[in-house]
Parts: C-alpha cells; structure tokens; sequence
C-alpha cells in the first residue's frame, strides 16, 4: 500500500484538530475530481512499517488531537491494510477516533457483512460517503466536496440498520 | 543651543540627510518609510505631512537629544529605540484608561465638557471620544481592560428607563414610584410587572447591540492622528457575570461577528476576551456561553485574542473582588500589572516606553555561524549583551527623565480627567514625574531562534539543549531587570517585542554587513521575541510547549500565535481545544491565526485561493482583499500595507494545517 499525503494536523478532514492520512488508489474515477494523480496505486511513497510507526508515534504523543482522518484515493480499496493500521494505531494510542472518506455509499459498503470493507467501516467513527459529483459542487459544505456526500455516525447506523447522520458536538 | 551629537561629524552630511529625508517623503519613493507603519496610509497628503514630522523628529533626537553610547548602539545596529519620533518631546506609549471613572463623572475633551451618561448608547459613544481624546496625548495603544464591568452600569440605566416607560405604557404600575434598585436581575418585578419587564429587557438588548455596533463603527472609521490613522484602540471584557455586563459582552460579540458596512471584518478594535477558571471556562460557569461565543468570534474575525487569568504571573494579583486586578493587555501585547509603588491594578497608568535588542547580531558575533570559531563564545556573548542592555536601559532612564519632566498641560486630557492617575490632582504647570514612575520601562529583544541558530547552529525548536540555553538566556535578561528594578526604583520590565516596523529593519542591515547566512540572516525578517521560526514544521502542541515557558518570564508582555490554514469557522471543536490547551500550559496571551479572504464581487468570506469558490471569478478579475495579522493588529489587506518584510513573514507562515 502506499500513502499520498499525510498532515499531522488539519482541522479540514473532519471535527477537531486531526491526523489526515492519504491512501493511494481509487477506481472510482469521478469526473471533476480533485487529484486524479491519487488514482495510481503506486502513487506517493510506500507506506512501509518503518513510516508507520512514524505515524503512530506522531498521533499518540500529540494531545491536541482529536483524531484522525482516513481519506484517498479511496481508502476502501486497501481496506484490510488500512484496518491493520488502525488496529496497530489503537494499541498504541488508544481508543482514537477515525474518520473515513470514500466514494462508496454507505449501503455499499454494508452488503456483505463479512468484507474487509464492512471490516474497515465498522473501526471507524464518521463516514464521508460518495462519490463525488462536479455538478453537485458546493464549497460551502462541511468537510466535503457535493451535496450527494453524508457525514454519517457509523456506530449509530450500524446499530440502527439505517443512516444516522452524524452532528457536530458544537457549532458556531 | 542644543548639542550636536558627536556620533556624526559633517555638517555637510547632516544637512544632506535633511534634503534627502524631505525629497523621499514627498516623492513617496521610499517605501520602506511610507509603510514602516501598517496602519499610516503613507502616501496620503496627511500622511506625507506626518512623515516630515516624525522623520525630522527622529533625525533630531538622533543628532542632538539622544546619548552618545545609544546612539551608537543604534548605528551598529543592536539596539533599536521605538517610537524614537516622541523622544525628544516627552510622549509615552500606552495606557489602560479607567472608564468606570470618566463615564461616571463626566469628562472635559478640552473642547467642551461632557456629562455622564444615561444610556448605555451614549455611554459607547463616550467611550469612543476617550479614545480618541486619550490618543492624542501619546503614542501606543489606547485600552479598555474591563469595558465590560465599565460599561454595565449603563446598562442598567438604559433598562431602567425601559421598565419605567414600560410601567405606563401597559398601566401595570406607576412609573414614579420607588422600586427599590431596579436591574435586568430582579425576577419579582419581572412576575408583578411581566409586560413592563418583558418590553425593557427587549428594549434594553436591542439598545445595547444597536451601541455595540456604533462603537465599533466609530472606533474603524475615526482618524485621530495624522496620516489617518485610526486610534490603536483595544478592548478587554469576559468576566462581568451581572446579567447587564454578560449583555455587553454578548452584544460586542455579536456585532463584530455582524462586522462593518457591507459585512467586512473590522480592523478595531482589536478584542481580548480574559479567560478566568470558575468564570467562563467550563460548562456551568456563569460566562462559559460567552467563552464559546468569543471563540466563534474569532473563527471568523481572528479576534478576540484570549487573556489567561490563571497564568501564575497574572494570577498572583487578581483579586476577584476587584476587576481592576484582572490582566488585561494592550492588542500588540503590553502587560503592565504589577507596579513596584503597589498599584497592581491596570488602569490609569501604561508603559511608557521600550528598547529592543537585537539578539540575532549578538549571535553572530559570538557564534558558530560565521566559522571562526568550533564552539560558541558564550562568556563573550554575555557579556555583550550585559553591556547593550546597559545602554537600551541608560536610554529608557534618560528618556523617562526627559518624559518625567513635562508639564501636566502638555498631556492635557490624560492629566487633567486623571486618565493617567493622579494627573487630576496636578495644575498645568506641574511636572509629571511623580506620576509616570506608577508606568513600566521596558526592554525587548527579538529574534532569539537565528540567535540560537547563529550561536549553536540550531534554533530552541530544535534541539532540547539548545532549548535550555535559549531559555536561560532569556531568563538572565529578565533577571537583570528586575535587579535594575531595585537598583533605580523603578518598574523595569522585560518584553518579547512584537516588532513590526522593525523586523526587516535589523535583518537588512546584518544581512548588508555578514551577507546571507542560512538559517540566520537568509530570510527578510528575524523572528519575533522567542517565537519558534514560523516556517518551521512542528506541531501546534508543541509549539505552545515551548513558548509557554517565556510568557513567565516576559512580565512586560508576549502573545503565543498558532496558525492555522483552512476554514477555521467550520471547526469550532479544533478551535477551542486549542485555545483551551494553550491556556491550561500557562500562555498569558494567546491567539490563533487563519487566513480570511474577501471576494469584492460577491462578498464570499473563507479561504480563496486564485479564483472566488463561491462566484468563480478570478483574482485577475476582482479584487480579492487578504486580512492578515501583523503584531497583534489586523492590517486590511496585507499586500498594500505591509511592509516587505511583514510580507515574507506572512508568506512562510507554515499552517499548522494544510
Ligand atoms: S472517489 Fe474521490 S479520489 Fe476517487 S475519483 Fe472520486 S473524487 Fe477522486
């Protein structure tokens, strides 16, 4: 797997100050999409154990954050892998909270309960889910790029069988 | 007949220097001299004008007034005067004004008298003419530390008059009897007289908001120097818990929020909201509501800035009793608390002037950069530095006599409506001295990181080591003035200088003396006080970590900045963890920067890169106006105003957020 981008802290990729890690690939391929360089599976650098552990012991000794942001390409695309990581992430770290982009709709993602993207999905917290569609474009909207795309609470639409959109703890 | 300054030889070159500096003002061709203040539109008729002034001012301390060793000090480049336009004359720099007093006796502008308020709509309207009077009278920043407290005693008038009226207006009782002290607090008048009650309190807060929104107005668009500059005017609030002061703080937030005419974020004044454990910190505490709101406010309008009150070095004088004794600061970052002659409260008295050292040349002299040497020289170094904080001190000192010796009427309206304390007690024609001593003498420094860098080749970011030797650097020059603090009995205090007009001024000419050093002098600008380098990668958390300790030490004021890139008014939860963060490691003054871009062609607000997200248009097209901060002011669009050097500043800022 490799990883095209990461920040070690953001406040654009979801609620708080957060880690944002890029995976490279995606096969989605939407017109109008941000960085249609991330496609490429060999994109960016390999994302090897030695960066990983950089990674994790950037996250875990920063208090400020609160949490961290998985985004593409398309994360879902190397969904055992990236679930490996948050795995590893949360020995060390504890219980962090993840954000998921993906271009995947939610419905999608939680056909087979036995997937490792039903896998990946259900470790994280908010799904941003989607394709992204250029005619939908609207800047003003929170931490994504369309009207199509939800914040959705992962646990509580799991637990419901249904979307539960997710809400911002404060809001200005 | 004044002395010349020997420092200088021909007369021929002095008279050359005249001609020169007069030719250049009225050409506008140096630029450096027009934009050497942010906020002085230099190329203005009254702005030429003040030039010849200030310029002549300055060139005449230099020759004549100044001593010789400062003089000198400042040719080569190590010490810097500010304000060295008000030498010669006696001016001081800054001042917390006490409101409470003004508005509740009445004041004399010098051009007519003015009665106390009834309202709280005329008593902001007041409040922007003590401004604005008080401006004149100095140089620096003008403050409110507790506007809040001020102003909710008028408040309570406007509310009063409201529940009155109100009485007759819905015959629920008679407006002329007595009701015992009538406040917005007083829940049995609201259940005898609901309509009355419900009507005033509704009057009241549309009054209150409707005032806000004009003292912020006024205090944007009032010129009261010259050159058109508006009065540097800053404003404290956000511990005042009676329903009337929670009301004035609401109401400011709220109509800079709304911002000015056509929606643009005001400039002034520049807002600090005091941050106080028990008061407005938690969920539950009286102000907390307030807190969120500030910090709303300053998502979208990168004020207000947050005091700490429970940082060890303020809260070692606050007495809760007593609002006076909360810290409060000037916008660029004055701190003058605590006072040897035990006024430890804030207003009525300011700084009255201050020195900057250039550590970066120190640096260089003593360091590794420059490869003379294995190891730094540090006996040497500090000893040189004693030396140079000797001198910007015997420059304060003679300064302060030639301020403590004018008269009362040359100050006019801060001595006689006793602005400064006491001064109402003087005639015109008695000296101020006795006053002024209440005042702090200051001295700064700037660019520690390229001294570091200079000294050991790394900056205190960098390296833990390193770090301990920046740090106690920093720690002897706070010790040397507090032991010249009992020395002359006088407040003498340390200060991590926000340097606008000087941060491109020491670089330029080390940089025309050693050439371009990397890491040191490779930049167009030396780093602010003991700042980590902003073009430096390292995370928020951290860099507060390092910074914190210095805010002990600088007890004459320093600011903390974060920078943040993206929308910061999406995400509240990031920003108030931050700021929470930073107070609970003990930074006394803290804000956050983020970019806020305008689009003149449909007035989008947010990040705009090349073209408008919001109407497309390009930046060829319309003018997209970039809100910046440079030293604790906003500068309405920092590619016109900004000095170079402010300008390379701002463009290596490294987000901490991309
Ligand atoms: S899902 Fe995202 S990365 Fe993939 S094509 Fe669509 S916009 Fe681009």
């Amino acid at each position: 797997m490799n990883i095209c981008g990461y920040y070690p802290e953001s406040i654009n990729e979801g609620e708080g100050l957060r880690a944002a890690l890029f995976i490279s690939g995606c096969r989605h391929h939407c017109k109008g999409c941000f960085s249609p360089a991330t496609w490429n599976f060999h994109y960016g650098e390999p994302f090897t154990p030695e960066r990983e552990q950089e990674i994790i012991r950037d996250i875990a000794g920063n208090p400020l954050l609160s949490g961290v942001s998985i985004l593409g390409g398309d994360p879902f695309f190397s969904a055992a892998e990236v679930s490996a990581f948050l795995d590893r992430l949360r020995e060390a770290a504890g219980a962090i909270s993840a954000w998921i982009y993906s271009g995947y709709t939610f419905e999608e993602l939680t056909r087979d309960a036995k997937s490792p993207e039903y896998g990946l999905l259900s470790r994280c917290q908010v799904l941003v889910d989607g394709r992204y569609v250029d005619e939908l474009r609207d800047p003003s909207l929170l931490y994504r790029g369309s009207s199509n795309q939800r914040l959705i609470d992962i646990p509580a639409s799991l637990a419901q069988h249904g979307i539960v959109e997710w809400r911002p703890t404060f809001s200005f | 007949m004044a002395m010349m300054n020997p420092v200088y030889t021909s007369r021929q070159d002095m008279l050359d220097e005249v001609i020169t500096l007069g030719e250049e003002i009225v050409a506008s061709s140096n630029l450096e001299v027009l934009r050497e203040n942010a906020n002085l539109n230099g190329e203005s008729f009254s702005g030429k004008m003040s030039k010849f002034g200030s310029e002549y001012a300055k060139w005449y301390a230099n020759h004549f007034v100044m001593p010789k060793p400062l003089v000198q000090a400042i040719q080569d480049n190590i010490v810097y005067v500010h304000d060295l336009d008000q030498y010669a004359i006696g001016t001081t720099n800054c001042i917390f004004i006490p409101f409470d007093k003004l508005l509740r006796e009445g004041f004399n502008t010098g051009n007519g008298s003015v009665r106390p308020p009834n309202s709280i709509m005329t008593a902001m309207a007041l409040v922007a003419i003590i401004f604005q009077s008080q401006q004149n009278a100095q140089y620096g920043g003008v403050s409110a530390n507790k506007l809040d407290h001020d102003l909710a005693p008028y408040v309570t008038k406007s509310f009063v008059k409201y529940f009155r009226k109100g009485l007759d207006y819905f015959e629920e009782g008679d407006s002329a009897a007595d009701y015992g002290l009538i406040t917005m607090a007083r829940s049995d008048l609201q259940v005898q007289y609901p309509r009355a009650f419900k009507y005033a309190v509704k009057e009241t807060e549309s009054e209150t908001l409707q005032a806000a929104e004009s003292l912020i107005h006024n205090l944007n668009t009032m010129s009261s120097r010259a050159g058109g500059q508006i009065p540097f005017t800053s404003i404290n609030y956000g511990t005042c818990t009676s329903i009337e002061g929670q009301l004035v703080i609401s109401s400011l937030l709220a109509a800079t929020m709304r911002g000015l005419g056509s929606g643009e974020t005001p400039i002034f004044p520049i807002q600090i909201f005091k941050c106080k454990q028990g008061v407005n910190q938690q969920p539950g505490e009286p102000n907390y509501e307030l807190f969120l709101k500030a910090a709303e406010c300053s998502a979208k309008r990168l004020y207000p800035n947050f005091a700490n009150l429970d940082a060890p070095l303020n809260l070692m004088y606050y007495d809760p009793a007593n609002p006076d004794t909360e810290f409060a600061t000037m916008g660029c970052r004055t701190r003058v608390l605590s006072d040897r002659f035990g006024r430890n409260h804030l207003s009525g008295k300011g700084n009255l002037s201050f020195n900057t050292l250039n550590l970066v040349k120190l640096g260089l002299e003593h360091g590794i950069a420059l490869g003379l040497r294995q190891t730094a020289d540090e006996q040497g170094f500090y000893r040189e530095l004693e030396h140079y904080m000797d001198i910007a001190l015997d420059g304060l000192l003679h300064r302060f006599r030639i301020q403590s010796s004018q008269k009362a009427k040359a100050s006019d309206f801060m001595m006689r409506e006793g602005v400064w304390e006491g001064g109402e007690h003087l005639n015109p024609e008695d000296t101020v001295g006795e006053l002024l001593k209440h005042g702090s003498l200051s001295i700064g420094f700037i660019g520690l990181a390229e001294c570091m860098k200079a000294m050991y080749g790394k900056h205190h970011g960098e390296d833990t080591d390193v770090y301990r030797k920046a740090y106690n650097l920093i720690a002897f020059m706070r010790d040397y003035c507090d032991r010249q603090s009992e020395r002359h009995n006088l407040n003498i205090t340390l200060f991590a200088t926000p340097a606008e007009g000087l941060s491109g001024k020491f670089t330029k000419r080390d940089r025309a003396d050693y050439g371009e050093i990397p890491g040191v002098v490779d930049r167009e600008y030396y780093t602010n006080s003991f700042h980590i380098p902003v073009y430096y990668h390292i995370s928020a958390a951290k860099k507060i970590e390092l910074e914190a300790p210095f805010h002990g030490l600088c007890n004459a004021g320093a600011i903390s900045y974060i920078e943040l890139n993206g929308n910061a008014r999406s995400n509240p939860a990031a920003f108030l963890r931050i700021i929470q963060y930073a107070l609970s490691q003990q930074v006394s003054y803290f804000s956050i920067n983020h970019p806020i871009d305008r689009c003149s062609g449909c007035g989008y607000e947010g990040i705009i890169g090349a073209s408008c997200p919001s109407c497309n248009a390009s930046e060829q097209d319309v003018h997209i106006r970039r809100l910046r901060r440079v030293t604790g002011y906003l500068t309405g669009d920092f590619q016109t105003r900004f000095n170079a050097a402010k300008q390379a500043e701002v463009r290596d800022r490294l987000k901490h957020s991309t």
